[in-house]
């Protein structure tokens, strides 16, 4: 018997499927790229307020004992971590003790509060974007602890980060909608040996009795059953005078 | 002096091995590679010229002095895991001949973590305050003047001549933060403060432009410049600061080695002089053309006698062309006074010498000549043998003594 497809009984059936299943996806996507955005973010600027609380701490020392080369060395170190662009350190009437710029300190950060430890955003010409948090010396009466992340590199993380979410969604979305696509058809496999077998009927064949649609104890072999003996007792009136 | 002999000569040795009765290790982290490897292999060189003779006419005390040589580049972390191997090794009786200030700030809190093997500094080349104040001070003992006493001279000289706008350029390290300190300490007595400031990465070459730097000066007007460098740099500095109208004195403190900057700035110019008109560089150590000092006369004789090579046996982190030797310099003459002095505190330690005895031997040293003009005195207090800042300016192709900064600079 010849394999027929049903097309536009499940089309719509395939669309709500791919629709929601889209749905699901961009929504996820979109509730995750806020998420992971905000959280490292937000991960992000505790850490640089930790990394200046840290410096600030062990400062303290450093500073009464007018040792800056030590100070210096200090910082020296911890630019070496990753998305730490800059530091510097600025007395209590805001002249700069220790600093990393090369080759001179920016005229934006020269002209700023040296006090303040607040979160700002900055954007430095010739070095990038930056996001700065600052830490108090023994409250701020020896000074201020400043330092400048990378806020490329934070971008570039959430990128990262946000990319490899959205390469995971986009292979669930496609094993997905091939399982639909395969499992509509495996569905729609007995409708189909049903519509072949009455088209078989109309076409005045008559069935045989060993059609595999016909063994079927579900409602297509019902169906078929029925069909068959329709077309019987349709046969029979014809032959009767 | 030490007499002459047929012994065969001290040289540099890397490997670790148990403790010899017949010999004596300083242990050596420096730059032997890099663009600050002049500083490190001519130290190294002024030291063995002493040594080569000393051994020559079988050492102190019947024990020959060796040097176990390693490679940091001028580099923090290599000069870490070089301490934390020089202080693992039995062998090593001291450590010696360290050069510079980010290597020797970090390798100190080392120096402090092994301080029950009582190892101590000897001598090393950075006039920082990290290893002359508490808490690692007393882990070392200095021999140079510091960069605190190089800068007050050279600001307190240039404020006596009117040039009272002092700008500083220095390193963006440890180093040069010590001597910006200095600058800044010595401006403050004055009434003044830092006229600018540009700055420049260690490790940064000849080649490189300072035109940025420059411009930041610059726009400052100042009267004079105070660089806190090395050679490669301060020389790419003193460069462009002429070939871009800033005429005014620029000076350089002894660490940045001054006769490998004078080699660059002069290498391969139809007027040699053209950028140099305007160095004044600040010594620890007397001019080596000061005949009348016995020290310079001996470290002469012994330069012309052994001319010890740069070392052959040690394991440089980064290679590069054959270091070119100079017959004489400031730093081989510092290298040279180091190793006299280290010798003498060795010999006071007698026959079997015990690190547990350096500390004392060392305070013994009172009023001790040691032939550069200027006596050399230790104690609990006083971990720093000579206090004397000399300066120099460019004279044909040499550095030579300043005799009078008006008439030069006014």
């Amino acid at each position: 018997m010849s394999r027929m497809r049903v097309h536009k009984l499940f089309r719509k059936t395939r669309f709500f499927f791919f629709a929601l299943f889209g749905l699901i996806v961009i929504s996820v996507s979109v509730l995750s790229i806020t998420t992971v955005s905000r959280e490292l973010s937000d991960e992000y600027e505790s850490n640089s307020r930790s990394i200046a609380q840290n410096i600030a701490d062990s400062s303290v020392d450093i500073l009464l004992n007018r040792n800056l080369a030590t100070l210096q060395s200090l910082i020296d170190q911890f630019v070496q971590i990753e998305s730490i662009r800059y530091i510097y350190i600025t007395s209590e009437t805001g002249e700069f003790l220790a600093h990393t710029f090369v080759p001179g300190i920016p005229d934006e950060i020269l002209a700023s509060d040296a006090s303040s430890t607040a979160t700002v955003e900055r954007s430095l010409p010739g070095l990038g974007d930056f996001i700065e948090v600052g830490a108090p010396i023994l409250s701020g009466v020896a000074g201020t602890v400043h330092v400048g992340m990378d806020l490329e590199l934070l971008g570039l993380k959430i990128q990262r980060a946000i990319g490899a979410q959205m390469a995971l969604f986009g292979i669930i979305f496609v094993i997905g909608s091939l399982l639909t696509f395969w499992f509509v058809n495996l569905a729609s496999q007995p409708l189909a040996d049903l519509l072949a077998f009455a088209v078989r009927m109309a076409g005045g064949e008559s069935a045989t009795g060993d059609e595999p649609v016909l063994s079927r104890d579900d409602e297509a072999g019902e169906l078929a059953r029925l069909f068959m003996h329709v077309n019987r007792r349709a046969a029979g009136a014809d032959r009767e005078p | 002096m030490v007499p002459g002999a047929g012994v065969s000569p001290a040289r540099g040795r890397n490997a670790s091995r148990p403790p010899q009765d017949d010999e004596i290790v300083l242990g050596v982290s420096a730059a032997f590679s890099g663009p600050s490897r002049g500083l490190g292999t001519e130290l190294y060189r002024g030291s063995m010229a002493y040594f080569n003779q000393l051994n020559e006419n079988g050492g102190v005390n019947g024990r020959r002095i060796v040097m176990k040589l390693l490679d940091d580049g001028y580099q923090p972390d290599p000069c870490v895991a070089n301490t934390i191997e020089l202080m693992q090794d039995e062998s090593v009786f001291l450590l010696f001949n360290y050069v510079g200030t980010p290597t020797v700030t970090r390798a100190l809190p080392v120096l402090k973590t092994f301080r029950d093997q009582q190892v101590f500094l000897f001598f090393p080349f950075t006039g920082a305050e990290p290893q002359r104040e508490p808490p690692y001070g007393e882990f070392a003992f200095n021999l140079r003047a510091s960069y605190r006493q190089e800068t007050a001279g050279l600001v307190d000289n240039f404020v006596r001549i009117g040039r009272r706008r002092i700008a500083v350029f220095y390193q963006n390290d440890a180093y040069g933060r010590s001597g910006w300190a200095g600058v800044r300490e010595a401006l403050a007595r004055h009434g003044e403060t830092i006229a600018g400031e540009a700055t420049y990465t260690r490790g940064t070459q000849f080649s490189a432009s300072m035109r940025g730097q420059v411009e930041i000066l610059l726009e400052r007007s100042p009267d004079a410049v105070i660089c806190i460098g090395a050679y490669a740099a301060c020389g790419a500095f003193a460069r462009d600061a002429v070939d871009l109208g800033l005429h005014i004195p620029v000076a350089n403190v002894s660490f940045v080695g001054s006769e490998n900057m004078l080699q660059l700035l002069q290498e391969g110019r139809a007027d040699p002089n053209s950028h140099t008109r305007w160095l004044v560089n600040s010594q620890v150590v007397p001019s080596y053309e000061d005949t009348s000092l016995p020290a310079v006369r001996e470290y002469r004789e012994m330069m012309a006698l052994h001319d010890p090579p740069p070392p052959d046996n040690v394991a440089r982190i980064t290679e590069g062309e054959p270091y070119e030797t100079f017959p004489q310099s400031f730093v081989s003459l510092e290298g040279f006074v180091n190793a006299k002095l280290i010798t003498e505190i060795i010999r006071r330690m007698g026959d079997d010498p015990q690190r547990s005895g350096i500390e004392e031997a060392v305070f013994a040293v009172r009023n001790y000549d040691l032939g550069v003009g200027e006596r050399v005195s230790f104690g609990p207090e006083r971990r720093q043998g000579l206090q004397r800042v000399y300066y120099t300016v460019v004279e044909g192709d040499r550095f030579v003594p300043l005799e009078d900064w008006e008439a030069k600079f006014s």
